[in-house]
């Protein structure tokens, strides 16, 4: 299957290397023309490296009908996504069922909730529930510390180990990843997602004429994630180190920053999802899990602000620290890693471009 | 406007800001819409000003001698000099349609300054092209096949499709060469035509263009007029563009079936040479050469889309080939000796590696086949289209053999492009011409009564 998926991948890319029109567009066909052989670290780098903007596509003369049967952002894609599967544990206890599928992630999240309920009464007891203002009433700050931290350090190594296994395919040593510059320029490209509108021209999500929805679509998510990382940061710091627990009020850094990231993840989890229901091809499962997931920690984190001072407070609390648990534990078997993989295609791709890393 | 290529586009949109209804009629389905310039990538246009799309100057004067120095020079000197002025406006005119450019970059650089690159190529133009129509107005249409003009004196009604009449006020034809009609080509090539690879849209028939001289149109150019290029045998015959071109032939011999050299393979910088290869090839037993080189230089050029033949030995390469064994090592064998000793190569000019007492000498990158693995590709004629077309006016009006005019009929693109090309062709002056007849073509239509 993936050798295939690599087969066409090479066909197709051996015609663009031989046309060459699209080497104003994004990073990936300076990157080919870079190649004159294209082994599955080549293409996989490729793959992740491109921003699936489909301008190339719509340039194309060679994009089907035409007998050469050209699609470089569909075979990409797909090459892309074998590769977040490649770079996973193999199959089975590390790899487990309930991490796909809508039916086993409901009731995986269904059942931490329920034990979220039993440590609530075993703790606190269930009347806990009914109080409100800060969450340390309802779960003691142990308990919630251990439960959210324990999905998040088991994601944390099966994404790194991944990456790890991506970038020695791809690049090599991993020492090879402490280049200052390399890091800068491809942390530069990735906050301004310069791929996706590679030689100045938009995105082509919205349908057959370019449109910077997709782009800007994407920022409100990103954006909204790194800003509510940075309030739980934030109130991290003011509960541990200046010793003020919650709640905080509302003119505060970690609900100001908080409500601003998640009503920018919401509306942006909310306008991608239309974007990819607007337009057809091709709608990856895994692309609406990530979003999916993402807008329901956003929903449940403003709902447990919004509700912090009413009788349901305990109830959304569980709610929302279950999805947590939920999410976190199966961002590496969401399209969540393609952050990391384009990441390092990007620094990959810094250190390519350099005239010393040239090596004919 | 009968033809969505540039030329077609050009006329639209310049006649769709002057009256109010303008009807673009695309052969092509809408997934291969553009005609050839789905195909196009730059556009040659004289420039006294620089940007960083166009670096330096190219005057007047320097892209009037490069007109004149490609095959026999101007069929019609004062047409031919007006496309070179018109060239100058039209980048600007370009951007004002919404095209995006591109600096000239690793594989293009050589041609940075004379020709301006658009972003992504033809087909990226076409569409944007198509959304300006659409804000303008201007309809289109669809896999349309016109069959002929229905006229009335000198005055054209009307344009017959297969679907049926359409009302005209005025017609541009801006359909395109007669490149994918074999029989067209037969009668000027023999059998030899058989042999030829069409690059381009298998629809350029020229059916406008027989209709136009049914009505009396008056020919520009010559029968065997064509801009080709020599192309990897193993292509598509109708479509195959750009990704089907071959860059190898500098950097080592070509031979014929019979295993014999035929041609300087380094007369001059390939991007001024590459155009005559398709002749070279069309003028050789069978219309089949074979491009050979060694590991030596393999990189120095950009990978064919097909892989290569390859073999370990000379021999044996022939072999692969069909060709006579003895034949081809004897012709790489006085190749050989006959490479000047003390020669540097360099890839990025003429060198000084040359051949001496051999025929035809090898002017410069004459290195030693000696190094396996030794590779191989068949090439093919691929024609991209062809010069003969109709005589016009400099407002584009259609000339009568009889020296009067097809009152509102006007011609644009490569249909009329033998009133400036001859023989020889110059990189990226099809589009030139299409864009500046297209305008003049555009803006005389509207004006027709």
């Amino acid at each position: 299957m993936l050798d295939e998926l690599f087969t066409e991948a090479e066909r197709q890319l051996n015609i663009c290397n031989s046309c060459r029109y699209c080497e104003g567009y994004c990073a990936v066909f300076p990157a080919l023309e870079r190649r004159t052989l294209l082994a599955p670290g080549d293409i996989t780098q490729l793959a992740n490296l491109c921003h699936d903007c489909r301008a190339c596509f719509h340039a194309c003369m060679y994009a089907p009908p035409h007998e050469f049967a050209v699609d470089p952002p569909r075979i990409l894609s797909a090459v892309r996504l074998a590769s977040y599967d490649r770079y996973l544990p193999p199959v089975g206890w590390a790899r487990p069922g309930w991490s796909r599928g809508w039916p086993a992630r409901a009731a995986a999240a269904a059942l931490v909730g329920l034990v979220l309920l039993v440590l609530v009464g075993a703790t606190e007891g269930l009347g806990a529930l009914g109080r409100r203002g800060g969450p340390y009433q309802v779960i003691p700050y142990p308990a919630l510390l251990v439960i959210v931290l324990l999905p998040t350090a088991w994601s944390v190594a099966v994404m790194v180990r991944g990456f790890a296994l991506y970038w020695r395919d791809v690049h090599g040593p991993l020492r090879g990843l402490a280049d200052r510059r390399a890091l800068g320029s491809a942390l530069a490209a990735a906050a301004r997602l310069r791929n996706m509108r590679g030689g100045g021209e938009e995105c082509y999500a919205a349908g057959d004429d370019p449109s910077p929805a997709r782009r800007r679509l994407h920022g409100a998510v990103a954006w909204g994630f790194a800003a509510c990382f940075a309030a739980t940061v934030a109130a991290a710091f003011l509960q541990d180190v200046l010793g003020s627990p919650p709640p905080y009020p509302l003119l505060s850094v970690p609900v100001i920053l908080g409500t601003a990231g998640g009503l920018s993840m919401l509306a942006g989890c909310a306008g991608l999802i239309a974007l990819k229901r607007d337009t057809g091809p091709p709608p990856a499962v895994a692309d609406y899990g990530l979003l999916f997931g993402l807008g329901l920690l956003a929903l449940t984190g403003l709902l447990t602000l919004l509700l912090r001072a009413t009788p349901v407070f305990g109830l959304i609390l569980v709610i929302h620290l279950a999805t947590i648990v939920v999410c976190f534990a199966i961002a590496p078997y969401t399209r969540f890693v393609h952050a990391g993989y384009r990441f390092l295609a990007l620094v990959a791709d810094a250190i390519e471009q350099r005239p010393a890393g040239s090596v004919v | 406007m009968i033809g969505g290529g540039n030329a077609g586009l050009a006329a639209a949109l310049t006649a769709g800001r002057l009256v109010g209804r303008v009807l673009l009629l695309d052969r092509g389905p809408a997934a291969l819409r553009g005609g050839n310039t789905r195909h196009t990538r730059n556009i040659r246009c004289a420039h006294s000003w620089s940007d960083a799309y166009s670096p330096g100057t190219y005057l007047f004067a320097e892209l009037w001698q490069d007109l004149c120095g490609v095959g026999t020079g101007p069929s019609n000197e004062k047409l031919a000099e007006l496309t070179v002025r018109e060239s100058e406006h039209v980048p600007a005119w370009m951007t004002g349609q919404g095209a995006r450019w591109q600096p000239p970059l690793a594989g293009t650089l050589h041609l940075g300054r004379t020709n301006r690159f658009f972003l992504g190529g033809g087909k990226a133009l076409v569409n944007t092209y198509h959304r300006a129509l659409a804000q303008l107005g201007v309809t289109v249409r669809y896999g349309v096949t016109v069959l002929d003009l229905l006229m009335d004196g000198d005055r054209c009604t009307g344009v017959l499709t297969r679907d049926g009449g359409v009302p005209a006020r005025a017609v541009v034809c801006a359909s395109g060469g007669f490149e994918a009609d074999i029989g067209w080509l037969r009668r000027y090539w023999g059998d030899a035509a058989d042999n030829y690879l069409i690059r381009g849209s298998a629809d350029n028939d020229g059916q406008v263009l027989a209709a136009l001289y049914a009505h009396g149109a008056a020919r520009a150019g010559q029968e065997r007029g064509f801009h080709a290029v020599a192309i990897d045998a193993r292509s598509p015959r109708f479509d195959g563009g750009i990704a089907t071109r071959l860059d190898s032939i500098p950097f080592g011999i070509v031979v014929n079936r019979d295993g014999l050299r035929f041609y300087d393979e380094g007369e001059e910088l390939w991007p001024k040479r590459y155009a005559i290869w398709g002749r070279n090839v069309a003028e050789q037993p069978g219309q089949i050469a074979y491009s050979l080189w060694d590991a030596k230089v393999r990189g120095l050029f950009l990978p064919p889309m097909y892989p290569p033949f390859s073999a370990g030995s000379v021999r044996e390469l022939a072999v692969v080939l069909g060709l006579n064994p003895d034949t081809l090592a004897a012709t790489v064998r006085s190749f050989n000796a006959a490479i000047q000793p003390g020669g540097r190569f360099d890839p990025g000019g003429l060198d000084t590696c040359a051949t001496v007492g051999l025929s035809p000498a090898k002017s410069h990158w004459a290195q030693p086949l000696d190094t396996p693995p030794y590779y191989a590709v068949p090439l093919r004629p691929g024609i991209t289209f062809t010069y003969l077309g109709v005589a016009v006016t400099e407002q584009a009006r259609v000339l009568r053999t009889d020296g009067s005019v097809l009152r509102n009929v006007f011609a644009a693109g490569e249909i009329m492009s033998g009133n400036i090309l001859s023989t020889g062709y110059l990189a990226g002056f099809g589009l030139t011409i299409g864009h500046v007849w297209g305008r003049i073509a555009g803006t005389e239509a509207a004006r027709a009564r």
